[in-house]
């Protein structure tokens, strides 16, 4: 018998192992870059010449362009690569250029003198300037450097850094940047360096695929992403963040869920307890109303009197007993029902709002375990056990925060998925109850495993002799696997049962990430340092294979870097991952 | 500081062929920087035979930042303010450029009374008129212009009637007339100098 049951609990270890390996530590390599997933990087101030320069380079190959000429284009077309090119097979090189206001004859200039010693009239200031003093554009307009200069000054002042046009009117030409900072370093160095950085930072403000870390105080980083804008980051100051709204991450919630709700709670929390007690709501204007003595005829700010003790709508006429012309006896229907809604619309929102803040309070408690549990696992390694493995406590403890976050935030979730705020037009009360029993049913499933996983991690099982310990295990091993299944499961309901069939753009919602939200890896800034001008001769750009940013469209260098720093990012942080994101 | 020698030399220029073009530029007070532009109202349009005054004001980029320009007779049109005689007009907001000078400005302030664009109007109300009631529109525009751009309309006729008894065209009379504002002595002069 004794035989039987270790031979069985044998394989059931195995198949755990099995089932675990994805949340094994070991190799993570392997583990941690997803073959397709998005990766996000980290932008630094260091590496954001280097990440800009790669898409630079990349364009300036494929159109055999100056930097500055790359640099407008990209800039015209927000860092999109992608679409930039699309423009170029779409509608032809001449458009491309056209619109973002490059010249398409760009040597021109280089044939003709730039210095001439006579002299020439300047259409601006309206002198006969000489020749050496003058500019002349690759649009082919020249002008006297001082009007140039002043231009260049009035037009950085303005905030227009990126797109300084050519003074001639209608002249579409962006000027050389070059030129610009040339003639404004002559005269106004610090404005030249406010130039040279809003160049730099166009990569990131003008950039979708980039957005700076919110973190205050700010830690100077920009995160970009490859593929999907809908998702949830960790910037390398340690700041979790949806990419979308910069809010904390929330999913399932979508971000406009996300908005409303944490409005409502901060609006509404602190008040909400003491006015279900103390009010009730005006049948008219539905506002709570408090009761601060006198009889029970009570009248709202709006002027509508009511009656305390059912809530229906009265005259003013009364006495101490007595409200002239009314009696709780009759039942007013209609006045019934309004004060009866405002109230039930409150209690709805009570419940959710219970809920949340009841597996928020859980999530905080559940952080300090981390301390506990780590203790308890080093008096367990000390013991002469044949049980010296206790990566199961680690990866248990992170799969329930994993899952208590997804359980926390399916709250606001379904109070919006199935009120009347969002969606009301959206499905018939069949359907909405439908929906709502679907998700409830998986939303119970998971929250009783959560709980149940809660219960077992919180064991002292330091003190439990090996066999009791054994039954933890697997115990914890069974229940992470089902709560990420479960989670999974509902995410997969939200997308395809819930949202799936209303045809709605404004509710994305940011995948389920077994792993956690994905730490964003540091962009490989090995900046070439040497290399401060770019390289005239195209052909030999091999270097550049290394630290381009991984374009989508290259899939053969987009992993390296990424899985090295991966692995210096893992060190000892497997749980930081789930601390929450602070800023509860 | 506002470019005194450009703007010296657009006042020049103007003045040169003010005559063909009608239009003038001259300074309200003796800094430059505040300016007064004429412009007679186009031909074949209900601003005919108005002469329509805008005040003009030289930010201190100028010419690198646009004039700011602004009716001080009142005009009926739907990309000009009713109320304040302000101008919704292209180049003299972002595409403004350096070498457009004050009379280029101008001139596009008087292509603009010839064709309004009340798609994308100053004053919503002149707007509509002019789309739902465009015969209204006319009458209110035409009266307008006798009313404000003519103050001495009832006297042009009389001065017309007098120079051309002296011997000059009437068509260059009247030309001459709106040039130099309705003085019939600089007009005269100008005629004999002609």
């Amino acid at each position: 018998m004794d035989d039987y049951f270790s031979s069985e609990e044998e394989e059931e270890y195995c198949s755990d192992r099995d089932a675990l390996d994805g949340l094994e530590n070991d190799d993570p390599d392997y583990d941690w870059v997803p073959p397709k997933g998005p990766s996000t990087k980290v932008i630094t101030k260091e590496s954001l010449l280097c990440a800009q320069r790669g898409d630079l380079r990349r364009v300036m190959e494929l159109l055999s362009l100056r930097e500055h000429h790359a640099r407008t284009l990209l800039i015209h077309h927000r860092w999109d690569v992608e679409k930039l090119l699309a423009v170029l097979v779409e509608r032809g090189k001449a458009c491309l250029f056209a619109n973002a206001g490059v010249p398409l004859t760009e040597d021109q200039d280089l044939s003709l003198p730039r210095h001439s010693t006579s002299t020439v009239m300047c259409d601006i200031c309206m002198e006969d300037i000489p020749g050496q003093i003058t500019t002349r554009m690759d649009c082919s307009h020249c002008y006297c450097n001082d009007c140039w200069t002043e231009h260049f000054v009035v037009k950085i002042n303005e905030g227009q850094s990126k797109r300084i046009k050519c003074m001639a009117h209608k002249c579409n030409a962006i000027c050389d940047e070059a030129i610009v900072r040339d003639l404004v370093r002559r005269r106004h160095p610090d404005l030249a360096n406010k130039f040279d950085r809003f160049l730099l930072e166009s990569y990131i403000e003008d950039n979708k695929m980039v957005k700076w870390c919110p973190s205050t105080p700010h830690c100077g980083n920009a995160i970009r992403i490859e593929e999907d804008e809908c998702c949830e980051v960790e910037c390398s100051c340690g700041l979790q963040f949806c990419f979308s709204c910069l809010s904390e991450p929330h999913s399932p919630c979508s971000c406009l869920m996300w908005e409303l709700w944490s409005k409502k709670c901060r609006d509404e929390s602190e008040t909400v307890n003491w006015i279900t007690v103390h009010t009730k709501p005006c049948p008219k204007c539905h506002k709570p109303v408090e009761k601060n003595g006198g009889c029970n005829l009570v009248s709202c700010i709006c002027g509508q009197a009511f009656c305390w003790l059912c809530g229906g709508a009265t005259g003013r006429d009364h006495t101490w007993s007595n409200i002239a012309g009314h009696s709780c006896g009759r039942y007013k229907e209609d006045q019934e029902q309004k004060s009866e809604r405002a109230k039930r619309d409150l209690y709805r929102y009570m419940h959710y709002h219970n809920r949340y803040k009841a597996h928020l309070d859980s999530f905080k408690l559940e952080n300090k375990l981390r301390e506990t549990i780590q203790e308890k696992v080093s008096v367990s390694e000390e013991k002469e056990s044949a049980l010296r493995d206790f990566t199961w406590v680690t990866n248990g403890l992170y799969r329930l925060f994993r899952s208590r976050r997804v359980l926390l935030y399916s709250y606001p979730f379904a109070f919006y998925m199935f009120g009347e705020e969002l969606f009301t037009d959206e499905m018939t009360d069949e359907q909405r109850e439908i929906k709502q029993h679907l998700f409830e049913d998986q939303q119970q499933q998971l929250e009783a495993n959560v709980e149940r996983l809660s219960k077992f991690l919180e064991e002292p099982f330091d003190e439990y002799d090996e066999k009791k310990v054994m039954d933890v295990r697997m115990h914890v091993i069974n229940l992470s696997v089902v709560t990420d299944t479960l989670c999974r499961k509902m995410y997969e309901c939200i997308e395809t049962d819930l949202l799936g069939c209303l045809a709605l753009g404004t509710h994305n919602i940011a995948p389920y990430k077994s792993k956690g939200i994905e730490r964003a890896a540091a962009l490989n800034a090995k900046a070439d340092e040497s290399d401060k001008y770019l390289p005239l001769d195209f052909g030999k750009a091999g270097a550049s294979e290394l630290d381009r940013p991984s374009g989508s469209g290259s899939l053969d260098d987009s992993g390296r870097p990424t899985k090295r720093a991966r692995t210096e990012g893992l060190v000892g942080a497997l749980i930081d991952l789930n601390v929450p994101a602070g800023g509860y | 500081m506002i470019d005194f020698g450009r703007v010296q030399k657009e006042l020049q220029e103007c003045s040169k062929d003010s005559q063909a073009s009608g239009i003038k530029v001259s300074p309200k007070a003796d800094n430059l920087a505040r300016l007064v532009g004429t412009i007679p109202g186009p031909i074949g349009t209900p601003y005919e035979g108005g002469t329509f005054q805008i005040d003009i004001t030289l930010p201190d980029a100028y010419p690198f930042q646009p004039p700011k320009m602004q009716f001080a007779t009142k005009v009926w049109h739907p990309n000009i303010s009713s109320q304040s005689g302000a101008i919704c007009l292209d180049i003299l907001k972002d595409q403004w450029s350096p070498a457009l000078t004050l009379k280029t400005a101008l001139l596009s302030i008087q292509a603009l009374l010839s064709a309004p664009e009340p798609d994308d109007p100053q004053d919503a109300v002149v707007a509509q008129q002019y789309l739902k009631d465009y015969q209204t529109f006319v009458g209110t525009a035409r009266y307008w212009t006798e009313t404000f751009a003519k103050t001495s309309a009832l006297g042009v006729e009389e001065k017309v009637q007098r120079l051309v008894e002296m011997g000059f065209l009437e068509s260059l009379v009247r030309s001459t007339l709106d040039a130099v504002g309705g003085d019939e002595n600089l007009a005269l002069e100008k005629l004999c100098s002609a």
